[in-house]
């Protein structure tokens, strides 16, 4: 578990494989629980493993252990294990695992939402734990009916033989004292029934009604509401309040101190929310007090300036590389800090009676939550029942579990059941952030069109270090405090003097052919907090690769597809959705005064090109239409796959046209959505997806949409005006 | 005391008259189809019908309700059927996270109500006040439009049959 014993090679592949940094120090022998299932068995019913149960009347429960927040993860899942169960997911019911280890995700070792990877890293166990199932209900079907296997057949959720459709649920109770098959045979791909078809979401009715449940919706008898005034500087204490007039309002039940503020408790939500405005407090001073913008703009520059950059990767000779290119171009890129803005605040209710607990919540990890809930207690881990509810958005937001830490020490305080709720203004001052990037690239291009030298610097936080520190204390709910402080401190030196986290700089090279490259990364820390961010550091890097790509075509005088193309030649599935994306741009008819700019990139393990067509009118960047050609290896639901790159569009735009968290006196300036706005309806493109799929195991989708968006409006603003912008979010001179 | 109609029954809430009637909704009657997302009238996901026009309820202190007709998602339609609305946002697979859906179904069935045959721009202007985070705005557009492809059948079918008031569409 130290970091010492890990050598800076072996953090780089860890980092690879995830997309971000966030499994180092969290795939950690015994941080999972282990213990009785999180499951209510009904009558008779089988529960051959963690996945499934099966009634005698043929109820079919698939217990999901990723979280859904949007991606279609319920209906994706479902899929894949019912592909080989032969069950089709409208006959099953889908509902949210609890926390337990045979839920960890197989790449994490925890139980964890992100990185694009659930599809992808749950597709194998799960297809064979269908397989085996369904092997094990035929074995038990022959053994009833006196048939050999060989002579029965499924078909979704039933036995066939002799043209009888015989439910799996008469044969359960066989089922249950015979052992599981481990490695029955797969379907091959060409055989698939449900993969690959186009149905509708599980959760569709449900979030159609109203009666979809999200955390927010929890609601226990006798609950109380709770309100906590925050520090406006990030991580400041309090150091005095006065509380009186608050206590006095109606409804206000108590007044709790905790580590992050004040909680109100109250009768209503409204009554907590407006005694909690009358708390006067004093907050103690921190370093991030004296950070302004305009500071972390310039500390970037000047880390760059002074050379305190340490090698990220490299490979050839970038300065020879140099030294014959026909021409080079130089060129800074910046991105704001940017918040996330998921449209449900996050929320936690909890309901502690003497030894047990219940926590309802939506989180992308139940096992980090269940941990905080377990480390805060004291209570043994078996006894915290975690119900995860849908997510009303994530998009990395809520890995980050303050509000369990926090809704934990208030129930503590109130010996009541408690519902916590942040605000929209808390959501977005007291949030966790995309760290602010500059991005320093120097390109060397020979006249036909090959890129020969790529120099790329990063300098901006680092979100790995930020996330440790808040991880650690949910996953290792045992681990005292003193030795996480100091592991958190060890990595941040890590990260700072030693290596360079790989979320940092990812995306700043991996797209193309660069036969001499050199990546390198300052870590500057102001001490806002960090952390993922829908496309991680992709969301960033991506906006200067693709416009420096851009302006070395216009400079080797080609087609920016052709160029990209000409440097892709040994990526033969970028290279594939380049080709396609060409001959649909050949193929488009672009209105008068409308100009296209593409990008492409590979984040997650899926290739995206987009061709964004745009109009300046009036001073304002109009997006008309975005097509998005994609390459996911396998879309397991073709239409929610093109439904993740219609909203990755949207949620792209949003942070190309107006997304900027700005600091004052280390003080969040934006607040709500009139100054920290969300693309709206009348702003909204059309979006086209063209799906390439080469075929092979499927890649990552909820994220990979968002990198090549920004660089492709830019790209695309450049054509209409000749400005270059180089900084997000986008504005015309 | 409040007195209002609230999804067609008569209604009394005795709590402060300033709580915003998404809160008397959710936290007093505790019907949680309408959701919480901004706290000032910019997000729309508190969307209800107020004498059947559309209105965010997050600013709306309960007291300016006395007297009225409040409708909430989970007063759409009667005996808990699907609204043509709801239907067609299944069939084009619209929700993804869901959280702003409410809002966003209770803002189109407010304008067929009154627009039965909306253009793109009508659309826009009325759903302009909801943001969907998850970006499933193109989806939402053409739920809308295939339920006002509906409704004009609807019409022509009850013109036929000499009836157009009996046979008049819901939405």
């Amino acid at each position: 578990m130290t970091v010492r014993n890990v050598s800076r090679r072996g953090f780089l592949q860890m980092g690879a494989a995830t997309g971000g940094g966030l499994i180092i120090g969290l795939t950690l022998p015994g941080c999972s629980f282990s213990g009785a299932l999180p499951i209510n068995r009904d009558a008779g019913a089988f529960i051959p493993h963690a996945f499934l149960q099966i009634t005698p009347d043929n109820a079919i429960t698939f217990y999901c252990p990723s979280d859904e927040m949007g991606q279609g993860i319920r209906t994706g899942l479902a899929t894949i294990i019912g592909e080989e169960l032969d069950v089709h997911p409208h006959n099953m019911t889908v509902t949210s695992a609890g926390s337990h280890k045979d839920y960890a995700n197989p790449e994490f070792g925890i139980q964890l939402t992100g990185g694009s990877n659930a599809i992808r890293a749950f597709w194998g166990p799960l297809r064979q734990t269908g397989a085996n199932t369904r092997a094990l209900l035929l074995e038990a079907a022959a053994l009833d009916l006196g048939v050999p296997a060989s002579q029965l057949a499924t078909d979704n959720g039933h036995v066939v033989t002799d043209g009888q459709r015989l439910p799996y649920g008469d044969f359960v109770s066989t089922a249950a004292g015979m052992a599981m098959p481990k490695q029955s045979a797969l379907k091959a791909n060409t055989a698939f029934k449900y993969i690959g078809s186009e149905f509708t979401r599980v959760d569709a009715l449900a979030k159609s009604t109203g009666t979809a449940q999200f955390g927010i919706d929890a609601d226990i008898p006798d609950m109380v509401f709770a309100v906590v005034a925050r520090a406006p500087v990030a991580g400041a204490r309090v150091s005095a309040v006065d509380s009186d007039a608050a206590l006095a309002m109606p409804g206000v039940r108590h007044i709790v101190p905790i580590s992050s503020g004040i909680a109100v408790v109250a009768d209503a939500y409204w009554q907590a929310k407006k005694a909690a405005d009358a708390l006067v407090i004093r907050w103690e001073d921190k370093p991030l007090k004296r950070v302004n913008s305009a500071q972390v703009r310039k500390d970037l520059d000047t880390a760059l300036e002074r050379g305190e950059d340490l090698e990220a990767s490299s490979q050839g000779d970038v300065d020879v590389g140099f030294d014959v290119a026909d021409s080079i171009v130089e060129a800074d890129y910046f991105a704001p800090f940017l918040a996330h803005a998921p449209l449900e605040p996050v929320n936690a209710t909890l309901h502690i009676r003497g030894d047990t607990a219940d926590l309802w919540t939506g989180v992308q990890s139940i096992q980090g939550a269940q941990g905080l809930v377990e480390r805060i207690t004291g209570l043994p881990r078996g006894n915290i029942r975690v119900h995860n509810m849908y997510l009303g958005g994530g998009f990395g937001r809520r890995a980050t579990l303050t509000h369990i830490v926090e809704v934990t020490e208030i129930a503590m305080a109130v010996n009541e059941p408690v519902q916590l709720l942040w605000s929209r203004e808390d959501d977005i001052r007291h949030g966790v952030y995309r760290p602010a990037s500059l991005m320093r690239l120097k390109a060397g291009v020979s006249n036909d069109g090959r890129v020969i030298a790529w120099q790329a610097q990063r300098s901006g936080g680092n979100i790995t270090t930020d996330t440790l520190t808040t991880m650690l204390p949910a996953m290792l709910p045992n681990l005292p405090n003193a030795l996480i402080n100091g592991l958190s401190g060890l990595a941040k030196y890590v990260f700072s003097q030693w290596t360079v986290d790989p979320s940092s700089v990812e995306g700043l090279h991996e797209t193309y052919d660069f036969d001499n490259y050199r990546v390198s990364h300052a870590t500057v820390d102001h001490g806002l907090p960090l952390t993922f961010w829908r496309s991680v550091g992709h969301s960033y890097t991506a906006f200067a690769v693709e416009s420096m790509m851009d302006e070395l075509a216009d400079r080797a005088g080609m087609n920016p597809l052709t160029f990209r193309l000409a440097n892709t030649r040994n990526r033969p599935r970028m290279h594939g959705v380049l080709a396609r994306a060409k001959r649909a741009t050949d193929e488009m008819v672009v209105a008068e005064g409308h100009h296209l700019g593409i990008a492409a990139h590979n984040s997650f393990h899926t290739d995206v090109v987009e061709i964004a067509e745009v109009s300046v009118e009036s001073g304002d960047i109009r997006v008309h239409k975005v097509t998005c050609v994609a390459d996911v290896g396998t879309a397991v639901n073709p239409d929610i796959v093109r439904a993740q790159l219609e909203g990755a569009v949207m949620f792209g735009l949003t942070a190309a046209l107006y997304g900027r968290i700005d600091l004052k006196n280390g003080e969040v300036q934006q607040s709500n959505f009139h100054d920290y706005p969300i693309l709206r309806m009348d702003q909204a493109p059309a979006v086209d997806v063209i799906l390439v799929n080469s075929g092979g195991d499927p890649t990552g989708i909820g994220e990979p949409g968002v990198p090549p968006l920004a660089p492709a409006i830019a790209n695309a603003v450049f054509r209409a005006t000749g400005q270059r912008l180089r900084e997000l979010p986008l504005t015309l001179a | 005391m409040i007195e209002f109609e609230l999804n067609g029954t008569p209604v009394a809430f005795h709590g402060a008259s300033d709580t915003p009637l998404l809160w008397a909704i959710r936290d007093h009657f505790r019907l949680k189809g309408s959701k919480f997302g901004c706290g000032a009238g910019l997000c729309g996901a508190c969307t209800m019908h107020l004498d059947d026009v559309a209105v965010r309820t997050c600013v709306l202190p309960v007291a300016s309700v006395a007297g009225k007709r409040v409708t909430t998602i989970e007063g759409l339609t009667d005996n808990h059927e699907l609204h043509p609305l709801q239907q067609a946002w299944v069939d084009h697979n619209v929700p993804q996270c869901g959280y702003c859906q409410s809002g966003q179904i209770m803002s189109a069935a407010a304008l067929l109500s009154t627009t039965p045959n909306p253009s793109v721009a009508d659309i826009n202007n009325a759903l302009a006040g909801n943001i969907c985070r998850c970006g499933c705005y193109p989806r939402i557009k053409e739920a809308i439009l295939s339920v006002a492809a509906l409704t004009v059948t609807d019409e022509t079918r009850a013109e036929l049959a000499y009836d157009a008031t009996a046979e008049a569409p819901s939405s």
